[in-house]
């Protein structure tokens, strides 16, 4: 038998397992486990992982089963077509993929089980003098016998009130140049230490925030990877977050999903669907769309057949003329319409808010200009931006 | 499905890679380009040898059998070297053309010499709109005479066979036109790109023998196949490019440094890099939708089209400017892309009008 053909085999027997499975656990109609009349969501979760389909790219030793992603994928749809959660989460849960991918056996034991289990996560990453420069920050964890007692500002924490745990960039080591004294932490969110206060965003929404952290305490069972080995963890760490932007999924909570792209519902209801200049431009915007999404598959099969693919690393950067461009060109068809912002013009109101959260794209998780960087310099070999802080002990670099 | 299996392609395309870099060096290139026919006839012959004339073409009719996917992989290969020749007007549409039509005596007849590289056919589909839809057809048919003229036709000089569009009635025929017949007369014109051999045909009356068969829409599959395996070369010939400007990046200093080590370069690169990979995946998916014959194989030749073209255009266009004054010497072979890239994203038709086609598709799905 040929490779293709096991493979295919191996597909439908994940196909049909998925939805026998599903069948006979999930009531698709209630939306709720089989024989029951609500969502216990904890519930849920915890079948969906013990059965392997929480993180089914995993070892089995982790709650995984070793599929392939193209077999991930079939679970993925299974899933999807009777609206059921839980699936997919070594793709979205970025505590948990980071920890899976980085931390010690202990640290796996300890924090996994229930980070599957919904557990909500936040980044403490930026603060107010290191934003692109993560490398600079300035919040500290000094060890106390078997715990770190944190103290510094967090700044544009996306979800920081709602969550659980927060993933914590600390610098443990000032006597050494900036990548090499930092500590990647699980720090626990709810306690006295950690105060947060909302930011209001262009988009109307206030989902990030301040964290200032005054005397926080983390277990030192919680760092993540090595002591004083942050910089790398947060590599990985970022490197899923980009991923998942570069796909594009929808920014905006409650829209239902459409077949058709909304730059032609807004030409059609507008009337511009039929000027030739208008079409040019928003058959640009589908194709870049479509150029992504083309670009992924492409990745997909060169990782099935090699390992890795650099054109992982180019979607975020694309996906940042997609929303910017679609937003902007949508506003351009509603013309006066596009000034008015409530319920009874929700094609105005929904491009207005895309137009600000765009910006989510291109400059949350690394700005499309560090971006550039990254591209020019880990794909196509371009000599390193100059640093001139790079080799100094941190403690004697200027910050502003 | 394809008579090919991807190790096999990867060989094929291996061989010509090797090929090319043997017998098509920049000196020959640009040797070849300035001869009158603008390529090399022993070259041509052992890329028949190789079988690369063969994809196309049926088993039956001594073919390989292939698809557009092995084809759009040897453009990209093509593309990177400017191996130009009448790859495209013979070896896809030409026998794209026949291989599509219902005349088997015409197939028996020529494409096993095509696809052995004795005999080239060439296409001439379009009239001076150079629009290459059955409205820019310029030349009529009145029983098996043929009269008007036609455009922009490549290689026409080393044509064998003419494969003439005409007008019928209401539609568009194909006929077969032997160069040398009274009443056919060729005048070269003159282009911008050295790579091609343009010329205008006039035909007065000029006898020429129907292809049963090959009706509007064969005509514009044929072309089809010609604009994904075009998208082939866009994106090879963008690949290439992106390349040569890294490796000059990279040893080119000002101000005691490599000029790669400036961000306005480096952040120009990663864009370009954007587009060279999506016109990579535009010609790759193209291909394989048509070979597969996918319902969105319209929508996805259409994207090829402009998507490719315009990021070929613009990766040459903007890898001169990063090179700066060397550029702008004829010596230095990047301004021989630019060139070429200028004169594909016209041929076969333009990036508005596939743009346009795009969208329909989208509407019609949506
Ligand atoms: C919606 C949103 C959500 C976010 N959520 C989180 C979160 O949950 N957790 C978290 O930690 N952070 C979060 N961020 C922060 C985000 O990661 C930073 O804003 C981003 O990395 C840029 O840092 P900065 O804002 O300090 O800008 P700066 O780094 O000060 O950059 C300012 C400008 O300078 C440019 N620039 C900086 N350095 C270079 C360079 N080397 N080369 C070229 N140009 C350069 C930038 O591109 C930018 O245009 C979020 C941001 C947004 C917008």
């Amino acid at each position: 038998m040929t490779g293709a053909a096991t493979q295919a085999t191996a597909t439908n027997d994940v196909e049909r397992e998925v939805r026998a499975w599903l069948a006979a656990n999930w009531d698709a109609d209630k939306r709720c486990e089989k024989g029951t009349d609500k969502l216990d969501a904890k519930g849920w979760l915890t079948r969906v992982r013990d059965a392997g389909y929480a993180v089914p790219t995993w070892s089995p030793e982790w709650f995984g089963r070793d599929f392939s992603s193209a077999e991930a994928r079939l679970v993925d749809k299974a899933f999807r077509e009777v609206r059921a959660p839980g699936t997919g989460q070594d793709r979205s849960n970025l505590g948990a993929v980071t920890v899976y991918k980085q931390g010690s056996d202990e640290l796996k034991a300890a924090h996994l089980p229930g980070m599957l289990l919904g557990m909500r996560g936040c980044l403490l990453y930026s603060e107010p003098s290191a934003g692109s420069d993560l490398a600079g920050v300035r919040t500290r964890a000094e060890r106390n016998g078997d715990e770190f007692v944190v103290n510094g500002q967090k700044i544009w924490t996306s979800s920081a009130r709602e969550a659980d745990y927060g993933m914590l960039l600390a610098r443990t080591d000032w006597d050494v140049p900036k990548h090499s004294g930092l500590t990647f932490f699980i720090l626990p969110m709810r306690q006295p230490g950690v105060e947060i206060r909302p930011l209001n965003q262009i988009t109307g929404e206030s989902e990030f925030n301040e964290v200032f952290l005054t005397d926080a305490r983390v277990p030192a069972a919680n760092i993540v990877g090595r002591e004083h080995g942050g910089w790398q963890v947060l590599q990985t760490a970022l490197a899923y977050e980009r991923l998942i932007m570069g796909e594009g999924a929808s920014q905006r909570g409650g829209t239902k999903v459409s077949r058709v792209p909304e730059v032609i519902a807004v030409a059609r209801k507008t009337g511009r669907i039929g000027d030739p200049a208008m079409r040019q431009r928003i058959a640009q915007q589908l194709a870049w769309r479509q150029l992504n999404e083309l670009n992924m598959r492409r990745a997909k099969e060169e990782i099935r057949a090699q390992g890795s693919s650099s054109l992982m690393s180019l979607g975020k950067l694309a996906m940042s003329r997609i929303q910017h461009g679609e937003a902007r060109l949508r506003s351009e068809m509603l013309g006066a319409e596009g000034l008015l912002d409530d319920a009874a013009h929700p094609e105005a109101r929904d491009a207005n808010f895309d137009s600000a959260k765009a910006y989510m794209n291109s400059i949350g998780g690394g700005t499309d200009q560090i971006q550039r960087n990254i591209i020019s310099e880990r794909i196509l070999g371009l000599p390193r931006e100059q640093e001139a802080d790079r080799t100094i002990p941190f403690r004697d670099v200027k910050s502003g | 499905m394809s008579a090919i299996s991807p190790e096999d392609r990867a060989a094929m395309r291996e061989s010509f890679a090797r090929l090319l870099a043997s017998d098509h060096t920049e000196a020959r290139m640009r040797a070849t380009t300035a001869s009158p026919a603008g390529f090399d006839r022993s070259l041509w012959g052992k890329v028949g040898e190789m079988g690369l004339l063969a994809v196309l073409v049926a088993e039956e009719n001594g073919g390989l059998g292939a698809g557009m996917r092995e084809m759009g992989e040897l453009f990209e290969e093509a593309g990177k070297a400017l191996y130009t020749a009448p790859l495209l007007e013979s070896a896809v549409i030409a026998t794209s053309l026949l291989a599509l039509s219902a005349d088997a005596e015409a197939r028996a007849r020529l494409l096993s010499a095509m696809a052995a590289g004795e005999t080239i056919a060439i296409p001439a589909l379009t009239g001076d709109s150079g629009t290459w839809d059955a409205a820019g057809v310029a030349v009529e048919a009145a029983g098996d005479l043929l009269s008007g003229h036609a455009a922009y036709v490549n290689h026409a000089a080393s044509a064998d066979v003419l494969l003439v569009a005409a007008r019928e009635g209401a539609g568009v025929a194909l006929y077969e036109v032997a160069p040398a017949t009274d009443g056919v007369t060729l005048t070269p014109q003159p282009a911008n790109d050295p790579s091609l051999r343009l010329s205008r045909i006039n035909f007065e009356g000029a006898a020429a023998r129907r292809i049963e068969g090959a009706d509007a829409a064969v005509i514009r599959a044929a072309l089809d196949r010609g604009r994904v395996a075009q998208a082939g070369e866009q994106a090879g010939g963008s690949r290439h490019v992106l390349d040569m400007t890294v490796a000059y990046m990279l040893g080119r200093y000002q101000f005691g440094r490599p000029i790669g080590s400036y961000q306005a370069l480096k952040h120009m690169a990663a864009d370009l890099l954007v587009e060279v990979e999506s016109a990579l995946s535009a010609a790759r998916h193209a291909a394989a939708a048509m070979d597969d014959g996918s319902a969105d194989a319209v929508q996805l030749v259409s994207l090829a089209g402009f998507a490719c073209a315009d990021a070929y255009v613009e990766v040459t266009a903007q890898a001169i400017q990063m090179h700066g004054g060397i550029a702008y010497t004829t010596e230095y072979p990047l301004h021989l892309y630019w060139r070429r890239a200028r004169s594909l994203a016209q041929m076969l038709g333009s990036s508005g009008a596939f743009c346009e086609q795009y969208l329909g598709e989208w509407e019609k799905a949506a």
